[in-house]
Parts: C-alpha cells; structure tokens; sequence
C-alpha cells in the first residue's frame, strides 16, 4: 500500500519539480541569454564566477560572451579582489555565485570592499530558497547577513523585469561605492515554476 | 636576505608599474622608496594576489607587481591556480617569505614549518616560478620580468628586519582615489565619471 502511495504521480513532490525542470531547459537557455545581455546592457565587462548547478547554463552563457571577461575562481573571495582591483583599472564587474560562496566572501567584502568603497555587483543564486530541500541554513541566514552588512538587496524572480534591475542595480552600485546584490532564484533562472504569491 | 635591499633592486627597474602590496611593513617600506599614486595597499590578509591579478587582467598593457608576504600567501592559495589558468603576462607576483605573521606578533608560518611556495606555484601551472637566492639574483629575475611578457612568480627568503620608515601617509579611501586618478592620467582611461545634474537633460 505504502509503496504505491509514493509512486502516485498526485502526491510525489520531487516528480512535479523533475518533470518541470525537464521542460525547462530551454527557459533556463533563455533566461541565461537574457541575463548576460542585461550585464552588457549595464555595462558589465569583467565577470568572476564559481559555478552551482543552478547557475550552470548563466556560467556557459557568460563563458560564450566575446564581450565578457570571464575569470574562474577557485573560491569567491578571490573574485572579490580581481573585481575589486579590475574595477581600480577602469572596468565594469559583477561575480556570480552562491549565497554560500557570499558567506566564503565576507572578510573581503568587509575590509576590501565597504572599507575603500568600491562599487561591486553581486549575483548571488540564492539556495535554500522557499521550496528546496537543500541549504536551508544558508537560505534562512542570506538576507539577515546582508542586512548586517548594509548591503542593499534585491531578489529576482522575473526573468522579464532582468535587464532593468540589473541596469538599476548597476547606477546604484556605482553611485553609493558600496557592493549591491541580487538574489537570483530559481524562477528567475528558468529552473521552477513562477508563482504569484512570491 | 634583506626585503629591503631587494625592493631597492625593484625600485630601480618599476617605472610607472602599478604596485599592489599586501597588509604589513612591506607596504611602508615600498612606499618609501618609490612614493607614487599608483601604489595600492591592501588590507585584507591574503588579498594581494587576487587584487593585483584583477588589475593585470584589466589593464593589459600595463605592468602589474603583487607584493606579497607568506602568511598572505598561504591565506589565498587558491589564487595561484587562477592565476596560472588566466595566464597574465603584465603581472610580477613576488613573494618575501620571512616564515613568520610578522605583522601579528611574528608566529610562525607554515613554510617555517616546510611549505615550499614556488613549488606550490609550479604545481598550479605558474611555469615561470622560482626562488631567488640572493640579491643580485633578485634583481636579474625582477629586471627580465618588468621587461619581458612572461607571467612571473619570484619566491625571496628573507629575515625579519623591519627598515625604519615613515608611516602609511594616506587612508583606505584616499589611496583609492588617488590610484584610480592616477590611473585615469597615465593609461588614458576614464573611470570615475560624474553625470550631469537632471536639470541639465
């Protein structure tokens, strides 16, 4: 009885989010492209990034991008100093990765970034987002860490409104010198159903 | 080894190279013998190589050195296979291994105890990754990379002399600004700009 319960198509959770995220590789090719659009539409040209599966096709378009300096890194903290003295040459920069890789970053964040006020846009895919089974902890604990640094912050979940909060974030990042971070979420990046509610 | 005597070498060949130099008495020491705007200092421990790595690869023409310290070195490993991986060919990356956080109450460091920082490089894939052994040797090496378009990484022992020099003249903010004019002059690129007020569109 029990076993069938659980591979009834109604009640499987995991099954609904598979089947989605198998029609969806197409809406997560387009919201990459949209994405790294909006960047060089902001003017981004310099670009550090650690991957998560979520931001796998976001890398591969960045990667693609003939405008785009991509810079690999080996742990994000490092991003943080080649954006930091990138951008003291003359460039435009924003580092993608996970809000774990945020919390791998915040020493230099801190004393590189906040304390020579230097503009940098944050990409930060946002795990344990409401819905995922996974980094609960990192999830709960993203946003209240941004808080504290007085970072300002916004999450995304329309891949429509993307080019227009990235060209924002970019004026605001530059004009208060200080980091700004967007929270991409699944919806954002092609990878789960939009809903309403959020 | 003294590290000033080989900063002494390098000043002599710098010229308008950008220097980043990591947390402690290198910073000080350097700025005293060559005062300039397009000296950086850093002050998140293990940063330097990263910062500098950014500049090199955003200014290609220029010529970048990162000044480095062992116990910063060790705090940013990772950014040795980045680096080998970008290949840079403007960047000098040197690091003066005193063995010792000697900003921090001289503790040990982990190559006192046998980590081997140009082998560590090497196994990154910074091919050109040696130690000097003295400072004549410094000096030839710092003197073909500052003329030359292979990334470099030079590895120096040195002691725990500290050279009586002045302090550190300007703060976080002001280094900044002062390096991103300078900047501005010497490369001819516009970074800071300054919109017109509304009333003006």
């Amino acid at each position: 009885m029990r076993r069938s319960f659980l591979i009834c198509p109604m009640f499987d959770v995991n099954r609904i989010a598979t089947d989605f995220e198998r029609r969806s590789s197409l809406n997560s090719t387009e919201a990459a492209q949209t994405l790294v659009k909006a960047l060089r539409g902001a003017g981004i040209d310099l670009v550090a990034t650690l991957p998560d599966i979520n931001l796998a096709e976001l890398l591969r378009a960045v990667e693609e991008s003939h405008e785009i300096i991509h810079v690999p890194v080996c742990r994000e903290e490092e991003g943080m100093g080649i954006c930091a003295g990138a951008y003291l040459v003359g460039k435009k920069c924003a580092a993608i990765m996970q809000n774990g890789g945020f919390f791998n970053s915040n020493n230099a964040i801190v004393s590189t970034l906040l304390q020579y006020q230097i503009p940098l846009l944050l990409l930060i895919y946002y795990a344990g987002d409401i819905g995922d089974r996974t980094f609960s902890t990192t999830g709960s604990l993203t946003e209240p860490v941004l808080q504290a640094l007085g970072i300002r912050y916004y999450i995304m979940r329309e891949t429509d409104d993307a080019p227009e909060l990235i060209r924002r974030a970019q004026i605001m990042t530059e004009d208060s010198k200080r980091p700004v971070a967007l929270l991409l979420t699944k919806e954002l990046l092609g990878r789960r159903p939009a809903l309403k509610a959020l | 080894m003294q590290r000033f005597e080989c900063l002494k070498k390098l000043a002599q060949v710098a010229g308008d190279a950008l220097v980043v130099s990591s947390a402690g008495a290198v910073t000080l020491e350097w700025n005293a013998l060559r005062p300039s705007d397009g000296n950086f200092r850093v002050r998140t421990l293990g940063l330097c190589s990263s910062i500098a790595l950014g500049m090199a690869m955003g200014l290609p023409k220029r010529r970048v050195v990162a000044l480095d310290g062992d116990g910063s070195l060790l705090m940013n490993l990772s950014s040795l296979p980045t680096i080998a991986r970008m290949k840079p060919k403007n960047l000098l990356h040197i690091v003066f291994d005193n063995e010792v956080y000697e900003a921090s109450g001289s503790k040990q460091t982990a190559t006192g105890a046998g980590a081997d920082l140009v082998g560590l490089a090497r196994a990154a894939g910074i091919k050109n990754a040696l130690w000097a052994e003295s400072v004549e040797a410094f000096a030839q090496i710092a003197e073909k990379a500052m003329c030359g378009d292979t990334l470099t990484f030079i590895g120096v022992k040195v002691g725990t002399e500290r050279e009586p020099v002045a302090p550190y003249p300007i703060d976080e903010v002001e280094n900044k600004y002062r390096f991103i004019r300078y900047v501005e002059k010497t490369a001819h690129v516009e970074i800071l700009k300054t919109n017109l007020p509304a009333s003006y569109n």
